[in-house]
């Protein structure tokens, strides 16, 4: 599914060149959970991103299901994106301007789905996670934990192939993080790939597989 | 790898998409009203920022519909004037002197002149002598300063002036060179008089009392002078009463008004005019002639070209003022853009092309500038109707400056809600997403 091989990701720092990514090789096959776990400043984040096709490696060769990325140009990223994968972030980002319902159906109107038929698959999705009540509610009446749930529901409209969670329940309490981890537990167990990017080693324990990275570097857990 | 299948999602994933659809009219039209709710969200930003639009295409219409006005309404004065006219000036006088002393320097016509022109031009039907003079005129204790013009009869064909009350003097009184006057309305109202009560009035004018026989039809004011504000009197009175008679070359005139048998003769009557007059005053080339003759046409396509200036400044100033609009919302999209960094980096995420975000954007300048232009057209059509109503021109509102202004407001929108929508477009998703 996922195949990294010889990642190298650096940032250019004035005249510095700051490696941030060095020599990763990873796979991650279908229906797996993964997590990704580091300190901040281990570049658990630009790994997550590279996954995402948000950011290219400095060097290195990524396949995505067989196909390399690096040789994609930004449009067909995108469609990646679009298509096969699916976001939560830690703070949520869902737009304020629009109900829940509206967010949900956001990446349907960039695949090109009718209006019908993305009101529908969206209705349905927020009912599967629990927020059948609250469609047309913006973010700021929802709390926390909806909306991250809202989240997941835009990460799963369009039925990807891999959910990346990053820091997914960073900006929730205990009890509603943990809500939120049974939640992906239960994508997992329905089939789904998923690589969960945290710094919190009880977080990491709910996913089958442990990545830890160490100053850029995968490090045996 | 078996395939993945996600229940939680869909009971069918064969209908899972794996391309994006194209681009339809109805994906086209949610943009629209995306872009409007996102306006709408900011009312007073947009109402402000449109304003300048606003008053850009308002200015436009209102500036162009009063060039127009201005116009027909100078055109018709000119027609007024009667028809198929042609004036002769008194010209330039021979000097030895390079310098041109310009028409009506010298008084080189003269009533024989007129007479030739209408025994020996053909295609001539009128001719009246004009002699003007600026003269006070007086009335018991009333006196108003005012043209006193010596004519013939001929000058109510020619000039198309018919009388208001009473009649034009007749061949008879100028032949006499008889003491009768008529007056035209503005030298009536002056004199404290109405058109009936002005009849058999006596007035003074330089001393010399005339008798009142008519006054003249309401003409109005001209580009040139008030056609109103004028006395008539016999040409041989005025000659031998007023100004005095050059014994030698006869009554000199100031000019001769000309009408021609039908529009389609005025080349020709100009022609016959010309060469009469270069054999009467010996003008024939090298000479330079000392007399000047212009017709309606000619009057008209000068007042046209002021006109036409007149009209494109103040288009141009009401354009520049469009510009000024169009950079407004440049602006207010720049800041829209820094605002919505983070939006910008969601969509992107979340699998939002480039393009997605460049069309976003653009609409949303277009919409912004086009709701701006309807609103200024309003503006304009509103104000033209209320200038047309106070003026009294029935020149109508510039259709053609909506349309235009319209187009320009669409071409605002998206020329200066490019740069915007562009730098939108190429924001890094990843710099996006962590922007606040």
């Amino acid at each position: 599914m996922i195949q990294l091989v010889g990642i190298n990701k650096t940032y250019a720092m004035g005249e510095m060149l700051l490696p941030i990514l060095r020599d990763i090789d990873l796979t991650i096959i279908r229906g797996e959970y993964t997590a990704i776990m580091g300190a901040s400043g281990s570049g658990k984040s630009s790994l997550m991103n590279i996954i995402g096709c948000l950011e290219r490696p400095s060097s290195g060769k990524y396949y995505f299901d067989a196909r390399d990325i690096t040789t994609l140009n930004d449009n067909q990223l995108t469609d990646i994106r679009n298509f096969r994968i699916g976001f939560v972030f830690q703070q949520f980002n869902l737009l304020s301007r629009l109900t829940a319902i509206e967010n949900v159906m956001l990446p349907m109107v960039y695949a090109g789905y009718s209006r019908l038929e993305r009101r529908q698959r969206a209705e349905a999705v927020l009912v599967q996670v629990g927020l059948g009540d609250r469609l047309v509610n913006r973010p700021n009446q929802l709390s926390g934990g909806q909306q991250q749930r809202v989240a997941i529901a835009r990460a799963l409209v369009n039925q990807p192939d891999v959910l990346l969670a990053d820091e997914p329940t960073g900006a929730l309490d205990s009890h509603t993080g943990a809500a939120v981890m049974d939640q992906l537990n239960e994508l997992h167990d329905r089939g789904l790939t998923i690589v969960l990017v945290t710094h919190d080693a009880q977080v990491a324990g709910r996913a089958e597989r442990i990545v830890s990275l160490h100053d850029g570097r995968i490090v045996a857990p | 790898m078996a395939p993945v299948t996600s229940p939680i999602l869909h009971a069918s994933p064969q209908q899972r998409r794996r391309t994006r659809a194209a681009l339809t009219w109805a994906d086209l039209l949610e943009t629209i009203g995306l872009a409007w709710s996102s306006l709408v969200s900011n009312r007073l930003r947009s109402a402000l920022t449109m304003l300048g639009v606003i008053i850009g295409i308002g200015a436009v219409i209102t500036m162009v519909t009063i060039g127009r006005g201005a116009q027909s309404q100078t055109e018709q004065q000119l027609k007024s004037l009667g028809s198929n006219l042609i004036f002769v000036q008194s010209g330039v006088a021979a000097t030895n002197s390079p310098a041109s002393q310009g028409a009506g320097s010298a008084t080189t016509l003269v009533w024989d002149d007129a007479k030739a022109i209408a025994h020996a031009a053909s295609s001539v039907a009128h001719v009246a002598p004009v002699l003007n003079l600026r003269s006070q005129v007086v009335l018991g204790e009333l006196n108003t300063s005012t043209m006193v013009v010596g004519t013939t009869p001929e000058y109510q064909p020619v000039r198309d002036f018919l009388p208001l009350t009473g009649r034009f003097f007749n061949q008879a009184e100028l032949d006499r060179a008889d003491r009768v006057a008529l007056l035209g309305q503005t030298v009536v109202d002056s004199l404290g008089l109405t058109p009936s009560s002005a009849l058999e009035r006596t007035i003074r004018i330089r001393g010399e009392a005339f008798t009142v026989i008519g006054t003249l039809e309401f003409k109005g004011v001209n580009s040139f002078r008030d056609q109103d504000d004028q006395v008539l009197v016999p040409l041989t009175t005025m000659a031998s009463r007023i100004v005095g008679v050059n014994a030698i070359s006869g009554i000199s005139l100031d000019s001769i008004s000309v009408s021609a048998t039908r529009s389609s003769e005025m080349e020709a009557a100009q022609y016959q005019i010309t060469n009469l007059l270069r054999l009467r005053h010996k003008t024939m080339f090298p000479r330079q002639d000392d007399f000047v003759i212009r017709n309606q046409a000619d009057l008209v396509s000068a007042s046209n070209s002021v006109a036409n200036i007149f009209t494109s400044l103040l288009g141009g100033s009401a354009a520049i003022s469009l510009i000024v609009g169009g950079i407004g919302i440049m602006n207010i999209m720049l800041v829209s853009v820094s605002e919505r960094t983070r939006e910008i980096g969601i969509r992107r995420a979340i699998g939002a092309r480039s393009s997605d975000i460049l069309r976003q954007f653009l609409i949303e300048a277009v919409v912004l500038s086009l709701f701006g232009g309807v609103l200024g057209t309003g503006l304009g059509v509103v104000a033209s109707l209320i200038i047309n109503a106070i003026f009294g021109w029935r020149a109508g509102v510039a259709v053609d400056a909506v349309v235009l202004s319209l187009g320009f407001a669409l071409a605002i929108g998206v020329f200066f809600g490019a740069y915007p929508a562009n730098k939108a477009a190429h924001l890094d998703p990843i710099a996006a997403l962590r922007s606040d």
